[in-house]
Parts: structure tokens; sequence; C-alpha cells
């Protein structure tokens, strides 16, 4: 027994430390700018968290900055830069994919990997004593370190108040959303530093990397596995999007704090959707994100990908898988060493302050089970279908195909209507004679029998079960109380 | 004979244990069709069907009193909407290990561990297969109404109101204290970490069981009391997430400390109509 609790004890009680990361994009001269999509590769081992943020920044660089807090003052070693290409790299492998004819991948296409990481020789810039002592002072804000990494100039400062740490960011440049102030106060007072970056003009090439910024890598200790959405809710408008790539030694990272919730997968839809997968996908997501209140982490993919592993990493694959280079780049060194394991969980969420209003916690599991959201499409057979079991066919293509839109309505709410010509003659050579059964394609919508029909009865008829007893008890508890 | 029957139903009917088996039936099924949970189905019956088994077992060779039936179910539908694991095996060595500590650890005739917890945290510790997923219930307003007026019916019938409301009343006080008077969160920040269902589950039906709380009232006000601050202190300063369930098995032991420190009675679930529970003794 005391063994048991003293090991439980054990367990509790390692270590503590905060982190934090996701900053807002701020710019410098009022350019109308808000993140409204962002990727982070998040690698989690042990304590320590890789965070990898894309960059996206269109616009004129010297308007560029970015705030992030951070759980700790970050050495010139836990910061690196990443290639873009790591990103497209990763999307294109785990993104929804669309299966039988065509493999198509509905974001962008796969760039080559051209050069390796970056780890640029950085020289930190000499602050001169009196402009600390300043801003110490002046602003209650400590310059903790100051680094040149390649384009961008980097700080790291803490701060006392959020007035102190909103002012000598707008008297250095920076041009901070009016509602930021009230959000930075927290992330203060829970001892967070802020790592603030923007570019330098002459390391920058507009040339290179397709003009776009490099993706900034840093690394943090702390227990608090989370990313901090809210600094970014305070310059957005309206919805943002943000996709997760996340690695783990132990299985599938899920959210702690938000349901994360599986995007219907393995399912069936009309050859049509084909052309119009991206379109197709996107009406799913979002009739999925509003069908689950609007707060929910939708998960996109979940493998192991070790690459000593022989097993099937995708089914089918829209990409390559990552190897040693890209798990160098993304901040995974762990997965080319021999007996460690990776694995690979894709989340999306599309987050609103409403619905969001607490950063994103995140958990290890040691589930294993793999998961892709994948979509089919089933080409007909060609051909002279006359003879008896052609017939047979033509008929059960013909309710396959009324299943497909009903399927298709349900996912993604699209009109099926339109597509009338799908069931009655999209066959090409085979034509359907009975007029009477077309009828039944206008049952649209309406959710498809096969998904949680008898739990869901079962779940009303308990649920009024329980209404009753809890009325029969309330009565009688009632009775009691009466004067006899 | 029917009115005979009848009232004997009707009697039956006030053990609480009905409504908690109802109750918590419900909320699974909630999430079978609700919060997508339907892939976890075969592992559902796994451990309704170990627990059922293990009790049995135990019943029949101590003291015959199959009614306890009820309690298993309680502690298997308990497992089944907080464990979550990869395979069926794993779902019964949990269901097994929980009921068996019921039998085995015990002192004064009182089980020291909520069964279900100690399920949990043995699968976890034992096996590299099972997890908590404090996000799985979402955090709707509209849950924590169904949760907590659900779980008020349950205490009231049990007499555990003391336990959940000073559990909950500390806890919320000391994050509200933290997070929005000295943080400066907004107080949408506390309702959701308020509303997170696997807190409320907790707070309603694994810190009311009544065979693991102290019996005096006094000795379980502090009792729980500790545990929320302990829970304060472990969510908010060493950021773990599902913290609930490992101190709750740390503190169980300390439950029969309380017991000899407050004097009082031990709770029976067939307290009030004794002699109807002994025809049910197989001789």
């Amino acid at each position: 027994m005391k063994k048991i609790v003293l090991l439980l004890m054990a367990v509790c009680s390692m270590g503590q430390v905060a982190l934090a990361f996701c900053g807002f994009y701020v710019a410098k001269a009022g350019a109308d700018l808000y993140n409204n999509k962002s990727e982070v590769i998040l690698v989690r081992d042990g304590n320590k968290t890789t965070i990898t943020m894309s960059n996206d920044f269109k616009g004129d660089v010297k308007d560029f900055a970015m705030v992030v807090p951070v759980p700790n003052v970050l050495a010139r070693e836990d910061i690196r830069i990443a290639d873009r290409s790591v990103f497209s790299m990763l999307d294109a492998y785990s993104a929804p994919r669309l299966v039988e004819y065509y493999d198509q991948n509905p974001c962008e296409p796969v760039y080559e990997v051209e050069e390796d990481m970056m780890l640029e020789n950085i020289a930190v810039a000499e602050s001169t004593m009196s402009r600390v002592l300043r801003d110490k002072v002046k602003y209650r804000v400590t310059i903790e370190a100051q680094y040149k990494v390649a384009e961008y100039d980097i700080v790291l400062l803490s701060a006392k108040k959020s007035g102190g740490l909103k002012q000598w960011l707008l008297d250095n440049g920076y041009s901070i959303p009016a509602k930021a102030e009230q959000v930075l106060e927290p992330y203060i007072k829970s001892g967070l530093k802020f790592f603030v970056v923007k570019v330098d003009l002459n390391k920058y090439n507009p040339t290179a990397n397709g003009g776009f910024l490099r993706p900034l890598q840093i690394t943090v200790k702390s227990d608090k596995f989370m990313l901090p959405i809210r600094l970014g809710m305070a310059n957005s408008k309206g919805e943002q999007d943000m996709i997760v790539y996340a690695f783990s030694k132990t299985g599938r990272v899920e959210c702690s704090n938000y349901r994360t919730v599986q995007m219907p997968t393995n399912k069936k839809v009309p050859t049509f959707v084909k052309p119009n997968f991206a379109n197709f996908y996107t009406d799913v997501f979002r009739n999925q994100h509003s069908q689950q209140g609007r707060n929910a982490v939708f998960l996109e993919y979940a493998w192991n990908v070790t690459p000593t592993w022989s097993g099937v990493k995708c089914d089918p694959c829209v990409g390559n898988p990552p190897y040693a280079r890209e798990f160098l780049m993304a901040g995974v060194p762990w997965a080319n060493a021999n007996g460690t394991t990776t694995y690979f969980t894709r989340m999306h969420v599309r987050y609103t302050l409403d619905k969001f209003p607490e950063d994103l916690f995140f958990i290890e599991t040691p589930n294993k089970e793999h998961y892709q959201a994948r979509y089919v499409i089933t080409h007909p057979a060609y051909g002279d279908l006359s003879c008896a079991e052609g017939k047979r066919y033509v008929q059960r293509l013909k309710l396959r195909r009324q299943q497909e839109l009903r399927l298709l309505a349900t996912l993604s709410q699209w009109d099926t209507k339109e597509f009338y010509d799908y069931v009655a003659n999209g066959t090409d050579k085979v034509r359907i004679e009975e007029e009477s059964d077309q009828n039944e394609l206008f049952v649209v919508g309406g959710g498809n029998g096969s998904e949680g029909g008898p739990p869901r009865a079962l779940f009303f008829g308990f649920a009024g079960l329980l209404i009753l007893y809890a009325a029969r008890r309330v009565y009688s508890l009632a009775d009691s109380f009466t004067f006899s | 004979m029917i009115q005979k029957v009848l009232s004997d139903m009707s009697n039956e009917a006030r053990d609480p244990r009905y409504f908690q088996i109802l109750f918590l039936g419900t909320f699974l099924l909630y999430g079978v069709s609700y919060l997508g949970w339907q892939n976890e189905t075969s592992k559902y019956i796994a451990l309704l069907a170990s627990v059922v088994v293990t009790q049995l077992a135990f019943t029949h060779y101590t003291t015959r009193r199959y009614s306890s039936i009820k309690s298993a179910l309680i502690t298997g539908l308990g497992l089944c909407l907080l464990l979550r694991t990869g395979s069926i095996h794993t779902a019964i060595l949990a269901a097994a290990i929980a009921i068996s500590t019921k039998f085995l650890i015990k002192v004064k005739n009182k089980h020291i561990f909520n069964p279900a917890n100690v399920g949990i945290i043995a699968a976890m510790l034992l096996t590299n297969d099972a997890w908590i997923s404090p996000g799985q219930w979402g955090s709707s307003v509209l849950l924590w109404f169904f949760v907590g007026a659900a779980g008020l019916m349950m205490i009231l019938k049990v007499g555990r109101l003391d336990t959940s409301f000073t559990f909950i009343l500390t806890f919320g006080v000391l994050l509200f204290a933290r997070q929005v008077l000295y943080l400066g969160w907004e107080p949408s920040v506390w309702l959701h970490q308020m509303s997170n269902g696997t807190l409320l589950l907790f707070t309603f039906f694994m810190i009311t069981d009544p065979m693991t709380t102290p019996n005096h009232k006094y000795a379980r006000v502090l009792w729980s009391l500790v545990l929320a601050v302990g829970l304060f202190v472990a969510s908010n300063f060493f950021y773990m997430q599902t913290a609930a369930i490992w101190l709750l098995v740390i503190f169980s032991p300390f439950t029969p400390l309380f017991d000899k420190l407050f004097v009082a009675r031990k709770f029976e679930w067939e307290g009030i109509p004794l002699e109807r529970n002994d025809t049910v003794i197989i001789k």
C-alpha cells in the first residue's frame, strides 16, 4: 500500500514552471493586417516544447512585428530559423484526402526541399547599459536578452505592468492593438517573458525565400503544454484558423480544455466531388464546426510516422512522408534516433473569442490508433451492362449514388437537387428507365440513419426515464414535507 | 400480491443508486450519440460486463448480498465515462482492479479507495494504454446545469451535499481569485474552467461516494476542503491536467484517519428498509 502511495506522490510533484506561445502580428505603421490562418509545429518531449511558427506575412517587411509570450528567457540556441518548405511538406502529407482514382491535395502543392535548416550565427546586439537602465526605470520593462537571428531582430522582455510594456512597444515603433493591453496583464502576472520580433532590414533579402519571411522556431521548457491564442485574438476580426502539426513520442496529442473531435472519415461521396474537393472539404469543415458548437478542435490526421517503422503511414499518401531532414527542420531530432517512436497529429481549430476564452492546452496521450480524414469516390463500371448481373449492378449503382448524394448533403450541406443527373444519367452508358424511384432522390439532408441512430433513441429513453424518476422523487419528497 | 410487489418496487426505487445508474447511463448515451464516442462501445460493454462478473464472484464468496451489483454498475459506468483506452484488455483489467480493491483493501469494514478512481489510476500505471481526456466533454453551460441538477438530486438523496458543495465552492472561489482577480482574465475564462465535464462528474459523482468519504459531517467538510485546495494548487501551479483523479487516490487513505478523529455511524446503502434485503440473501 505504502509503496503505491509514495509512487503516486512522486509522479505528482514533478517540476513546475510555465510556457506559452503564439503571438499576434502587430503592424508598425498601422498597416491593415490580421492573422486569419496560421500554422504551428508543436513538438513535445518531456517538458520541452519546440514551437515553429509559420509566417505568411505579406506586406512591407518593415511593418512586420510579432510578440510571443514565453515561459523563460530563451538562450540563443533555443531560437532557430526553419525553412518554409517544412510547413507545406507537413501540410501536404497530413491533409484530408480524397481517394480512389485521384489523390489530390486540396491545399498547397508540395515544394521540393532545397535547403537545410539554417542555423545562422548571430551577433548579440550591443545594447548600451544606459538604454537598458532607462527602460527599466521608465517602463518597468527589462530587456533580458537581445539577439540577431538571420533577418530577425529579437528582444526578450520581462515586464512588471502591461501599461509599461505596451508603452515600450509603442515607443519602440511597434503598434499594438487596442485590446492587447488587457491580455498582456495576465501573462505578465503569470511570470511570462515576451519574445518580441522585428525584421532587420539590412539582413533581409527580398528575393530569397519567395519574398516571404522564414518561420521562427523556439524551444521552451515548461510543464504547461499550451499555445497562447489569446494575444492573437486582440487584433483579429472574426474567425481564425490554425493548423497544429504536433509530434510526440507517446501517441496522439489532443486538446485538454476543449473537445478534440475527429472529422468524419471514410465517407463515400459522389464522383463529381473530385474536381471540387477543396471546396467540399471546406464546407464539411464549416458544417462540422457549427454542428459541434464552434468550440471544438478537429482531428485531421494521427499516425505513427517513425521513419524506421515499416507499417503503412497513410492510405493513400497525399505527399511524401517526413524523413530525417524534415524531422530535423520541424524540431523533432529524436525521430531519427533508433528505438524512438514518433507520432504525428494534425489538428485544425477555428476559433473566436466568445467560443475560445481560454488558451489552448494540450495533453500527450498513449493513444496510438491511426486516423486520417479520408473521403472516397467510386467510379462506375463502363461498357456493356445489359446482362442480368449488369442490370442488378445498375440498380445497386443507382442506390449507391443516392446514398452518396444524401451523405454529401449531410456532410457539406450542398444542395443536391442540382446534381439530380448524377443518379439518373451520371453513369454515361447506363440509363435508368424507371421514373418512379427518382423521387427518393429529393430526400435531402435529414442525416444518415446509420450514424448514432439506436444510441440516440436509447439516450432519449434513458433521459425520459431519468426525468420521470426525478419527478417522482421530487413529488414524494414534497409529500413527506406536508403536515400530517 | 400485486400491491405487495408494487410497494416492494417503490421501496426498492428509493435506493439512490438507481438514480445514479440512470443518470450515468444517460450521460454515457449522450456521449455516444452526440459527442462521437460510438467507436468505444465495445470497451463500454467490456467494462460493464467485467465489473458485474468481478462483483458477482466476490459477493458469492463473501456477503452474498447481490444487490451490490448496483454499486458495481455505478463503478463500471464511472469507468466508461472517465477512462480512455485503446484495448479491451486494459478495460477489463481496470474493471477487475476497481472492484477487487473494494473487497481487498478495507479498514474497519469500509473500503478505502473509490473503485472507479483506483481502477483508472491502476490502468494508467500498469499499462501504457490508458489515459484520461479532460477535454472530452467540452464545456457548455448547459452541461453545467444538467450535471449540477442531476448531481444535486443524487447527493440530496445520499446526504453528501456537504462534500460536493464544500469542494466545488472552495475550488471555484480559489480559482476565481487566481484567474480573475489576480491574473486579470475575464470571468469567461473562469467559467470555462469550471464547466469542464470531468470536474463536474468528479464533484457530483465521485467524491459523493458515501463508502469512501468520511462518516462524520465535519470530517467530510474538512476532507473536501483539503481536496479542493490540493486540486487548485496542483492545477494552477504544477499544471497537472488530471490532478483531481490523482489527488483523490492519494487522499483516500486518510479517510480512516478522519473516521477515527470524528466518530460517526457508517453509511449503509440499504440503511432504511433493512429487513427487506435479508430476503435477497441466498443461503
